[in-house]
């Protein structure tokens, strides 16, 4: 294995709260981003050099968005991307901003997303949908998930207080986040988890995530660059893999099978690291069951032994594998498609050593996930793994 | 003009790629899927190349409607096109040709639909002159 990479930092981090129907644009919301991550890092805005924007549900029809940015917030990077896989696009801006710096084409990237679907949801996804997804009421991705969930408990079995305590323990953790939608600021106990309204069976109400608005963006950079700048707080994304469409071209394939499968081995190849090693985890938590079987892809637990893992785990910010210490999107409310964001930043946070109430102790490493658009059928489009460490 | 079912929009034919033959089918009870002739695989739902090879090589061809259900989920909450269909039956059906399709089930409860259960095509009537693929527990 060759040596682990630790040329490249994020050096900084900033959120804005999030909220329901804030009435504010995306434009607005990543300029409150970008004036929060310049007051914490104390670097002035001409030092950036590279920016990518994250695609928004809210301003999706511009797909100039991304340069429309730049103009807002008076930025004129050398290289500009515009990220399109939803909740992978924060970490996958990151990966991709430390291999445009590698190549000399920027060195002081900001990673932003913002996004106001709760505001105006401007999406159309068009393509095969309203012939083939649509008409059997297949709209949305609670039906996708209630369609996996039955899945994998046919072959594995759900416990549902398993799933009922991830949820619960994410409310916990967001008690303490001053950031977190207020409406969700109240602690939830099992029996509230089993009288939650059915969606699309199993998948009940308290498994899932509701849109809200928000952004956030961190600063990556050099290690030696963010020193220059006077940056003393940074922590090292030291192996990131994706995958879009995984098994796309084998449609008998068991929908339980995910590309965190394939990826987890890529980055604790990257990091040196193993499942046991990991100090914290922070995944993208969409729908509970996508949490749990997460801790099965990335080996915390054997295959369909997600429901006894869950319950035998101390998940607290306290505990032995804290989980979503910020509350996660189900409990901090979800920022549209900044959302991948937000567990990126509370892992950020954790390691910065700011977890205030909620602070997780040793904090030397996290594990980070995204998950990107829900498909025809089967699990979602990408899956994308970071890992950090102090 | 047909009519339509309160609230359930009539799908517009070859949005995405061509898929008269599809429509066609379907207005004549028959399912018809797509079929890569290069691999002899089906595929579903339709697309601009072979999924297994990149080719256009395509045709389409009718199958026997039979199949098994894989996954299933009961829709409980309103949405577009949901007026009047709660609770609503969802299933992903693996045809015995080789391919998944997402439909509704008619025949039974939406509560007693189970994985395993074989079903078979049936049609649900969107207007005079559009029908769309369903499945019976047979």
């Amino acid at each position: 294995m060759t040596a682990k990479k630790r040329d490249i930092v994020i050096a900084g981090y900033s959120e804005t709260a999030i909220d329901f129907k804030t009435g504010r644009s995306a434009f607005d919301l990543g300029g409150e981003a970008l004036a929060k991550l310049l007051a914490a890092t104390g670097i002035s805005k001409d030092a950036i050099d590279g920016l990518s924007v994250t695609t928004p549900l809210s301003e999706c029809p511009n797909p100039f968005f991304a340069v429309y940015m730049t103009e807002a917030l008076g930025l004129t990077p050398t290289w500009l991307n515009y990220g399109g896989t939803g909740g992978c696009s924060a970490t996958g801006g990151v990966a991709r901003a430390a291999s445009a710096i590698r190549d000399g084409h920027c060195e002081v990237v900001v990673v932003l997303s913002a996004d106001a679907p709760s505001t105006a949801w401007r999406a159309n996804y068009g393509a095969y949908r309203s012939e083939f997804q649509d008409p059997p009421g297949v709209q949305g991705p609670p039906a996708t998930f209630g369609l996996l969930m039955s899945r994998y408990n046919h072959q594995f079995g759900i416990k549902s207080e398993a799933l009922g305590k991830i949820a619960i323990t994410q409310r916990e953790h967001a008690l303490h986040n001053e950031n977190a939608y207020a409406k969700f600021k109240t602690p939830i106990t099992m029996a509230d988890y089993e009288k939650s309204r059915v969606i699309a069976d199993p998948l009940r109400l308290l498994d899932c995530v509701m849109f809200c608005d928000g952004a956030n963006a961190f600063l990556v950079t050099t290690e030696e660059k963010a020193r220059s700048l006077g940056i003393t707080k940074m922590v090292f994304p030291t192996a990131y893999a994706e995958v879009t469409n995984f098994n796309g071209n084998q449609p008998l394939s068991e929908i339980t099978e995910t590309g965190f499968s394939a990826i987890a081995p890529k980055v604790f190849k990257q990091s040196g690291l193993t499942a046991k090693d990991i100090r914290m985890f922070q995944p993208y938590d969409d729908f509970t069951i996508a949490v749990m079987m997460k801790f099965e892809d990335f080996g915390f637990c054997k295959r369909g032994q997600g429901s006894d893992f869950t319950l035998d785990t101390d998940l607290s910010y306290k505990g032995t594998l804290p989980l979503n210490t910020g509350g996660g999107q189900i409990s901090a409310g979800q920022p549209g498609l900044a959302s991948g964001g937000l567990n990126l930043a509370e892992a950020v946070r954790q390691l910065f050593g700011e977890g205030g109430g909620r602070q997780v102790p040793n904090p030397k490493n996290a594990l980070v996930t995204g998950i990107g658009v829900i498909p025809y059928a089967r699990n979602w489009g990408t899956s994308a793994a970071m890992i950090l460490e102090a | 003009m047909a009519e339509e079912k309160a609230g359930r929009p009539i799908p517009k034919p070859s949005v995405y790629v061509d898929t008269k033959p599809f429509w066609d089918g379907a207005k004549a009870g028959r399912l018809v899927l797509q079929y890569c002739k290069d691999t002899g695989q089906f595929q579903h739902y339709p697309r601009p190349v072979s999924i297994f090879t990149g080719s256009r090589n395509l045709e389409w061809r009718e199958v026997s409607g039979k199949g098994t259900i894989y996954a299933c989920t009961v829709i409980r909450v309103p949405g577009p096109g949901l007026d009047g269909r709660l609770p609503l039956s969802v299933a992903t059906v693996q045809l015995d040709e080789g391919v998944r399709i997402l439909g509704n089930i008619l025949n039974k409860d939406a509560d007693t639909v189970k994985i395993g259960q074989r079903v078979e095509v049936a049609w649900d009537r969107l207007s005079d002159d559009v029908q769309y693929p369903a499945f019976n527990v047979v």
